[in-house]
């Protein structure tokens, strides 16, 4: 028994105002009156613009070599700095910001395209598991269990080393490398929801079990979990540089997270930025992500948890 | 008189959640002597569960206790430190309404019990304690209790564990016990069963009951004295009787008169008119089995036969119920009416169609006639869905696109079941259990269904909701030209609204009669045993001690050979064991099946053997 009585808690019944709007509405009016949603937003927003326009506005070439100009620090630091190169250049002498912003493309492309995938794959796997157990439950478990047994570098050098490692084709194998985590836990989920009287109700209505997966279940269990894969993105962008210690990520000159670091790190003594770089920029994406996640579940608990 | 061995007094306690202050016990004082039942009876959220746990000392945040005490033998447990207050538990012990939830499933009930008395009481001794333990679950009447002992939560009936959970509380022989709502989840003759126990506890142990229940008629069977509480205020005290005969406050008036009359007076229940008495739905011959896993054994299943050749039919405008206790399989046959299931054996028809064969647009429009209205209001509406798009969900499963017809389509429900229209756009988060029930109802008549089957629907309201629902129910009948199908264990609920009445006892029909016969001329000695466990605030018909032996239905994976009741039956003799008795008219329209009813056939032959013989 909880320890306050439903009854306790239970609300007035609101007034009209408030219950003119739909819930989806009052979710977002909440999150979009908090602070944090509204810095992660304008954060978000510039890095997004920035990664949309800057490379074609400023038409410096990321992969554009510039000897004279090689190893420049950023702004203020040192005494080599220089107002056209405000994050410095590299060692080949390839302006920073720019690289760091096409990077950003290529490597938010790659980390949400692979979390897309490994979300896809896991949840309607673990939920079609949970939902119908038995024997498509023992079926779909064990598929997972095999997928889990394979490591990922190995599923990696089996299909990238085969074919060509491109960006669809890595996204898919980060993607599918990630899956069985999602599976299990949605299965859980799934299993424990399915058998509440509410999902009766709607087979006795006559919704099919498609409906009823898609329009109950999902709706209800999915934003926890999207909220946790976010960080999963970060994680997917440092596999891909994983891939490319093996030469088996985005090929170079292509500007990657990944493929920055790696360059750096052997100049990290006489030229940090290098590798600190694309650092910042995943920090404050994935930052700027989190918050806004963040201010939704505040507000989805809040107002589902009817304060 | 004996000294009072628990005084409350002034006791206030407010919940002290921020944005929601409030007052849920004003002022409350009583007194309790030793080897008192007290009662205390209220609505849901009045406050008595607060009650009991400000009288154990268990009130935890959000809630606060604002000033009074509460002195146990003359020391106010509420301003003492924790240390102390654990030393006194040996003394004040607690048994809340959920059974299930109170111990630990991954270990054996019997330690947990032992665990209990060597927290209050070090100088017990492992063995002594066991010893003790193993005695007093015989004392409460647990079958082969030296075997229980070693039993897991998950092996115990709930009936067993909540007298496991009182062997629990009576370990350490308190001087106090605060009962919350013990009998709510057991059937009755069980509930019968556990009242009777505490009583007999209260004698030999000399300990005090603080009996707190939502249901007036229980707690008449338990208790001496009856406090009532309304909102947080007591509002009345008198020994039981006395309160029952004359109510003085308002608010006990009108309980006891919402309490359903069941031998007074004929209910005015609904009859659908001789000339269009169609069957909607009939039931023939239908069986269902499980096959589960043998207890104990490496492979091997064995069947669990949940229902057992049930056959009967549903007459348009009929209030029909199905009544038994746990375990009889009324959640079975309600899973094979709403088509959750194929039957095993027989069929299911509605308007002459088998709906086991029915599929796609047949089964959708089958779906659309009978709709069904869930048990538990908390676990029966999903809990992130506004309560408009979870009735729209209905209307869009059965092909209706116009969002405007739609909308308006759901008010008018929301109207007819007594929803306000505020609530459209609203989480059921904050609805009581009585509305969560209205939103219930409404989602199966959103279809506009001609049947539906209601599964326990008030089974989880307290007294005064229950009434108002029933009233709800009379008049959606009268409008709508509804045909109901209880399915139920409230005997006094099923007298007050149905006509016709179906007894299952271990998932057979042991009884199938009209209200009026049913009650006042059973066919079946399991009918008359629920009878008599049903607690009222009348005078008895028939006496519980010569209706019903002690103990629990039988495991449906074994069934007794013979008539399965005769286990419980006392009047159970050698024919009984031989062979199950069948299904044997009494009169034109009632059915029961015992040895002891005599088939018309037999008594006209018994009439024309002595008319041959004179």
């Amino acid at each position: 028994m909880s320890a306050i009585d439903p009854a306790f808690t239970a609300l007035p019944i609101p007034s009209p105002a408030a219950s003119s709007r739909s819930i989806a509405r009052r979710i977002l009016g909440r999150a979009a009156r908090s602070t944090e949603f509204r810095i992660g937003l304008a954060l978000f927003a510039i890095l997004l613009l920035a990664a949309a326009v800057y490379p074609e506005l400023s038409g410096i070439d990321p992969t554009k070599m510039d000897v004279r100009a090689r190893l420049l620090p950023p702004l203020f630091m040192g005494d080599k700095w220089s107002w056209a190169h405000p994050l410095g250049t590299d060692q080949i002498g390839r302006d920073m910001l720019v690289r760091s912003v096409v990077g950003l493309r290529y490597s938010f492309l790659i980390g949400v395209a692979s979390v897309a995938v490994t979300l896809l794959i896991g949840c309607v796997l673990g939920a079609v598991a949970g939902y119908f157990g038995g024997r498509v439950d023992t079926l779909a478990m064990r598929v997972t269990d095999a997928q889990l047994s394979i490591p990922m570098i190995i599923l990696a050098i089996a299909v990238l080393g085969v074919s060509r490692p491109t960006i669809p084709a890595i996204i898919l194998v980060l993607g599918l490398s990630n899956w069985p985590v999602y599976a299990r836990v949605m299965r859980s989920v799934v299993m424990a929801e399915r058998g509440r009287e509410y999902v009766r109700a709607a087979q006795v209505s006559g919704a099919t079990h498609a409906r009823i997966i898609l329009t109950l279940l999902i709706p209800l269990l999915a934003p926890p979990i999207l909220l946790t894969s976010i960080l999963d993105v970060a994680r997917m962008m440092i596999f891909e540089s994983t891939l490319g210690f093996l030469g088996l990520g985005v090929q170079p000159p292509t500007p990657t997270f990944g493929n920055i670091i790696a360059d750096g790190r052997k100049y990290l003594l006489n030229a940090w930025w290098i590798a600190t770089m694309p650092g910042v920029f995943l920090c404050l994406t994935l930052t700027s992500i989190n918050l806004i996640g963040a201010a939704f579940e505040r507000a989805r608990n809040t107002i589902y948890g009817g304060v | 008189m004996a000294a009072a061995v628990l005084s409350v007094r002034n006791l206030s306690v407010d919940l002290a959640l921020a944005g929601r202050e409030r007052p849920i016990l004003k002022d409350i004082s009583f007194d309790m002597r030793p080897r008192e039942i007290v009662g205390v009876v209220g609505a849901s959220g009045s406050g008595k569960t607060v009650l009991s746990k400000a009288v154990v000392n268990w009130i935890e945040a959000p809630l606060a206790i604002r000033g009074g005490e509460v002195r146990f033998r003359d020391r106010d447990i509420l301003a003492m430190a924790p240390g102390e207050m654990r030393r006194l538990r040996r003394d004040v012990a607690y048994v809340g309404a959920n059974p299930m939830g109170a111990l630990d499933p991954t270990l054996p009930v019997g330690r947990q019990i032992v665990e209990k008395i060597r927290a209050v009481a070090p100088e017990i001794g492992g063995a002594e304690a066991a010893r003790r333990v193993v005695e007093l679950l015989e004392a409460v009447r647990i079958p082969s209790a030296k075997a229980r002992f070693h039993d897991y939560p998950s092996q115990f009936s709930g009936g067993m564990m909540q007298r496991a959970l009182i062997v629990d509380a009576m370990v350490s022989n308190p001087t106090l016990l605060v009962a919350d709502n013990v009998t709510q989840p057991l059937d009755v003759t069980v509930a019968a069963q556990v009242i009777r126990l505490m009583r007999e506890l209260t004698e030999r142990f000399e300990t005090a009951v603080l009996f707190v229940s939502s249901s007036l008629p229980v707690a008449r069977e338990a208790a001496s004295r009856i406090l009532v509480i309304d909102d947080g205020r007591l509002v009345e005290e008198q020994p039981t009787e006395a309160l029952i005969a004359s109510p003085r406050h308002p608010y006990t008036r009108e309980l006891v008169s919402q309490v359903p009359a069941i031998w007074r007076e004929a209910p005015a229940v609904p009859r659908g008119s001789n000339a269009e008495r169609s069957a909607v739905v009939s039931l023939n011959d239908v069986s269902q089995t499980y096959r589960v896993r043998k207890r104990g054994a490496f492979a091997g299943a064995s069947e669990l036969r949940a229902v057992r050749r049930v056959t009967f039919d549903v007459f348009k405008g009929d209030s029909f119920a199905v009544v038994g206790e746990s375990g009889c399989g009324k959640s079975t046959l309600m899973r094979l009416l709403s088509r959750l299931e194929r039957p095993a054996g027989g069929e299911v028809l509605c308007e002459g169609q088998d709906i086991s064969k029915l599929s796609g647009a047949g089964l959708l429009a089958f779906r659309r006639k009978l709709q069904l209205v869930l048990q538990d209001p908390f676990d029966s509406l999903p809990p992130r869905t506004a309560i408009g798009r979870m009735l729209e969900i209905p209307l869009r499963v059965h092909g209706w696109r116009d969002a405007g017809r739609i909308r308006e389509k759901v008010r008018a429900v929301m109207n007819d079941v007594g929803l306000p229209d505020a609530l459209y756009e609203e989480l059921p988060t904050g609805l009581s259990a009585g509305q969560r029930q209205r939103v219930n109802v409404a989602r199966a008549m959103v279809l506009d269904p001609e049947i539906l089957l209601m599964d326990e629907t008030l089974s989880a309201l307290d007294q005064t909701e229950q009434f108002k629902l029933l009233a709800l129910f009379e008049k959606l009948q009268r409008e709508h030209s509804l045909t109901y199908i209880f399915i139920s264990h409230d005997l006094a609920m099923v007298r007050k609204a149905c006509n016709r009445i179906a007894v299952m006892y271990l998932g057979e029909v042991v009884e199938l009669a009209d209200n009026d016969r049913l009650f006042f001329d059973p066919g079946h000695p399991y009918t008359k045993a629920l009878l008599s466990a049903m607690p009222t605030l009348e005078e008895r018909r028939y006496r519980p001690e010569d209706c019903l032996l002690e103990g629990e239905p039988p495991s449906p994976i074994d069934l007794p050979t013979g008539c399965s009741f005769r286990s419980r039956c006392p009047q159970a003799f050698d024919r009984c064991v031989r062979e199950n008795p069948l299904l044997t008219a009494r009169g034109r329209t009632d059915l029961s099946s015992c040895h002891l009813v005599s088939s018309p056939s037999a008594i006209a032959a018994e009439r024309a053997s002595r008319s041959t013989g004179t």
